[in-house]
């Protein structure tokens, strides 16, 4: 029997200038479930969220939320009406403490102006305990891990006690074992009699939270399904819109000769010795779980991080990296786990992807536009950045697409040696393969590819070779097709 | 669009404005408004905010101002904003960089010194005496590039202190006496040349050689900044410095380069003041910094780095240049004249920071 769903929007229409974002989109959420949104990067997921949550006017279209309809005017209205929104992009306050972030706005008082110190962090060790999350809210948000920062932001929602949660992309940053602990918390809220809207690109995820699914492409709504009837590939049809090529169309490549070696590198406390070698043409995984020291040994190899011992040879010379630009200089390329450290947010997004290589277009410092040009519609062309605007500053495009120009961008610097922490961080099935096609052709010119990734299928595929790593070290070695992922699983926790 | 701003500046990401219920009627207007007047209202908006101004400014003063709308005031307009619109071209690529020079006008007085007590004291040529005066300035901004880039000082705080050291400097050269002047123990050799006159005085078949130098100095500053990697290097070290650097691109280089361009043109903006005045001392150009500055947050350059233009500062100085003619002309009390000069600047951002939110794409 139907009920009145709790929220209905009905034909929500929103433009950017040159996107049609939202076009007349229907969308429903009933009290006690969750409703995930799927779609590409730039389906316009984010785009229907920030519309609930009065981060963004709607051009038109009705909001009817219990039954009378309502404008959000702002954030803060949003949230006056129970609806709390959990941002794709961290939204804390790196500079204070975890309990700060948590109360931030509405910090108990004592007296007059005072703040109640001692209420804030008991009621914030409360919170964070209801969430099994073990963190000290002392402590300043800058200090916590990515994924840890991306629970506080959570459990900051939460504490609203709204009837309606956004959550947008939320596991993105999270660990296997973090994410079924979010997955276990959003089923327990939703039982709980609270209602979720669930965006997200990874189809595993939908068994496992949700009621409903809703697939966007391009703005419009393609269906809405109940998750019973949304198997992989009907999604996937929907999501994508055409055939969808293979999704890790790794080809064999013979390695070459070895162009990186490393040996006996050491950070005290955090890296020891894992050696490996990578040669022309292969691809290394990497495999580890948060905390593990992947992270830290690439950016020691990329003149980030002071180590305290070890070697380093390219192409068999022994070389010491101090700085990134030696590291370029060398050959060498890094794409950073956190998009947000690689680019340039007020920048354009053809200045974005040229940014490693400026001396490849140019010439004694002059700027050969044209060329410049050529290079970015290259890429905008073969990982179907959207829109497809080379001049629009980076910041207006949605996650997934800055990922791309993330990848873009080292993808043609050139560079011989290319360090991808979580390269498909973010972003959509279509656009993965897309991506992995770019690194079979990087192969076939002699480049070799170390690749960080907590996705265990891709890295299972995709990798010649895999290290398990565990506390800063190696713990186990296989060949592709050697492994499976409960084995590599157990050889890095 | 507008959170993706906020979230880029956590500083300013007050999560709520407390925006009333009145709003949305006004927000919906604006948006049929924007979409019926379309993309060419939105550019100009988004573009040519301070275009706008400057030709409402000019419009309002010629029905205002009887003397204001002449060639011979044009003429005079360009000549005093000249000095401010030379510092603000370097203060914009600085301001881009994500940076803030506070020394300029400190700079200026202080090569605008060294080239005058070389002509004058020490009998050195025209050539010479204004070469020291550019190698002065650019010595300083290197200086300032150095500490800031190497010594990893806030801009604001290395610039600070340059400032109040190049006063001193200029104080000890020139003895704190105007330059050339009978009552200095240096002998005086001779007066300002002519050579030296001409360039903040002299003409060009009617157009002032400061604005030529204006002109040819904000082509260069264009140029540097669209079509060099150095100018790049400015705009990602400005937008955000450890992508830059991730990227393979030099702080320290960006830092020391940009620094050294300011201190090279506060010089030429120093030797054109000279000119003018045909006279130079320790304490010219008191406040220029916050002028130029001015220039560029009213040319629409982000004052937090990473965007911005030359063209637009130019206009800016222009803005500020005219405002203050227009002032007088309305005999307006030099006192009222600060307070409503204050009242623009914050009127003109404000403006500039809602057209930004409103329109960006």
């Amino acid at each position: 029997m139907p009920r009145e769903p709790l929220l209905r929007l009905e034909a929500i229409d929103k433009s950017f200038p040159g996107v049609h974002a939202l076009d007349h989109v229907d969308f429903d959420l009933y009290e006690g479930e969750t409703h995930i949104l799927l779609g590409e990067n730039g389906a316009g997921k984010s785009t229907l969220v920030k519309i609930l949550s009065g981060s963004l006017p709607k051009d038109s279209g009705r909001i009817i939320l219990r039954g009378s309809e309502v404008e959000i005017t702002s954030s803060y209205h949003a949230r006056s009406l129970g609806i709390g929104m959990v941002y794709q992009e961290l939204s804390l306050i790196p500079s204070l403490s975890v309990a700060e972030n948590i109360f931030l706005g509405r910090l108990p008082r004592r007296r007059l102006f005072f703040v109640n110190w001692p209420g804030i962090y008991k009621k914030a060790q409360q919170i964070l305990k209801k969430l099994n999350l073990n963190i000290d809210p002392t402590v300043l948000v800058k200090s916590l891990s990515l994924a840890e920062q991306q629970l506080v932001e959570i459990a900051k929602v939460l504490s609203l006690n709204e009837q309606i949660l956004l959550l947008d992309e939320p596991t993105s940053a999270l660990s296997e074992e973090e994410r079924q602990r979010l997955f276990n918390l959003v089923n327990e809220l939703r039982e709980g009699g609270i209602s979720i809207i669930y965006i997200s690109h990874r189809l595993s995820e939908v068994l496992l939270v949700g009621q409903r699914v809703t697939v966007l492409r391009d703005g419009k709504k393609i269906a809405t399904l109940p998750v019973n009837e949304a198997d992989e590939d009907t999604i996937i049809r929907m999501m994508v819109g055409r055939e969808l090529k293979e999704q890790f169309p790794k080809e064999e490549t013979s390695p070459g000769k070895p162009i990186l070696k490393v040996q006996d590198l050491e950070v005290k406390g955090a890296l020891h010795h894992p050696n490996f070698t990578l040669h022309e043409g292969e691809i290394v995984g990497i495999f580890g779980l948060l905390g593990a020291g992947c992270t830290t040994l690439v950016r020691a190899l990329f003149g980030l991080q002071k180590t305290d011992s070890g070697k380093i040879y390219i192409n068999g010379r022994r070389v010491t990296i101090s700085s990134p630009e030696e590291a370029i200089g060398l050959g060498l390329g890094y794409l950073t786990r956190d998009r947000k450290d690689g680019l340039i947010h007020p920048m354009s997004v053809v200045s974005n992807i040229t940014l490693a290589s400026l001396k490849r277009i140019s010439q004694l410092g002059l700027l050969k536009h044209r060329k410049e040009q050529r290079v970015g519609e290259k890429y905008v062309n073969e990982l179907r950045i959207h829109p497809p605007d080379l001049t629009r500053k980076l910041m207006y495009l949605s996650g997934g697409n800055q990922q791309k120009v993330a990848v873009s961008k080292w993808l043609c610097s050139g560079s011989k040696i290319l360090i991808f922490d979580e390269p498909t961080r973010g972003i959509d099935v279509g656009t993965k393969s897309e991506i992995f096609q770019i690194f079979n052709q990087l192969t076939k010119e002699k480049v070799g590819i170390l690749m960080i990734s907590s996705e265990l299928p891709e890295i299972l595929a995709m990798a010649d070779r895999i290290f398990a790593m565990r506390r800063g070290t190696f713990t186990a070695e296989y060949r592709r097709g050697e492994t499976t992922q409960e084995k590599l699983l157990k050889s890095a926790s | 669009m507008r959170e993706q701003r906020k979230k880029s500046s956590p500083i300013k990401n007050n999560p709520e404005n407390g925006t009333s219920l009145a709003v949305p009627a006004r927000i919906s207007l604006m948006n049929q408004w924007v979409s019926m007047g379309g993309e060419v209202i939105r550019k100009i908006l988004l573009k040519g905010g301070p275009i706008v101004a400057f030709l409402f400014l000019i419009t309002y003063l010629t029905f205002a101002a009887p003397y204001f709308f002449t060639v011979s005031n044009g003429l005079n307009i360009t000549r005093q904003s000249s000095m401010v619109a030379i510092l603000a071209i370097g203060q914009t690529m600085v301001i881009i960089g994500a940076g803030i020079d506070l020394s300029v006008g400190a700079v200026l007085a202080l090569s605008a010194s060294m080239s005058a007590v070389a002509v004058s004291y020490w009998g050195l040529n025209l050539a010479v005496g204004i070469l020291l005066g550019l190698g002065t300035g650019a010595l300083m901004g290197f200086i300032n590039g150095v500490i800031i880039a190497k010594g990893r000082i806030p801009d604001f705080v290395a610039t600070l202190a340059m400032m109040m050291t190049a006063r001193g400097i200029a104080l000890i050269l020139t003895q704190g006496l105007p330059v050339p002047s009978h009552f200095t123990a240096l002998k005086l050799v001779g007066y300002l040349p002519a050579g030296l006159i001409w360039l903040g005085s002299g003409d060009v078949l009617g157009v002032p050689v400061p604005a030529l130098i204006i002109v040819a100095i904000t082509i260069l500053g264009w140029m540097i900044l669209t079509h060099t990697t150095l100018g790049r290097a400015i705009y990602a070290v400005g937008g955000n410095s450890e992508a830059a650097r991730i990227s393979g691109i030099s702080f320290v280089r960006t830092k020391i380069f940009t620094y050294t361009i300011m201190g090279l043109l506060a010089a030429v903006a120093g030797i054109v003041v000279t000119g003018r005045l045909n006279s130079a001392n320790a304490l010219m150009a008191e406040g220029t910094e916050l002028q130029s500055i001015a220039s560029v947050v009213i040319g629409g350059t982000n004052l937090f780095g990473g965007e911005g233009g030359v063209v637009g500062s130019l206009i800016g100085a222009f803005i500020m240049g005219t405002m203050g003619n227009g002032l007088n002309l309305l005999n307006v009390s030099a006192f009222v004249q600060r307070v409503i000069m204050g009242l623009i600047i914050i009127g003109v951002v404000v403006f500039d920071q809602w057209r930004r939110r409103r329109f960006a794409v």
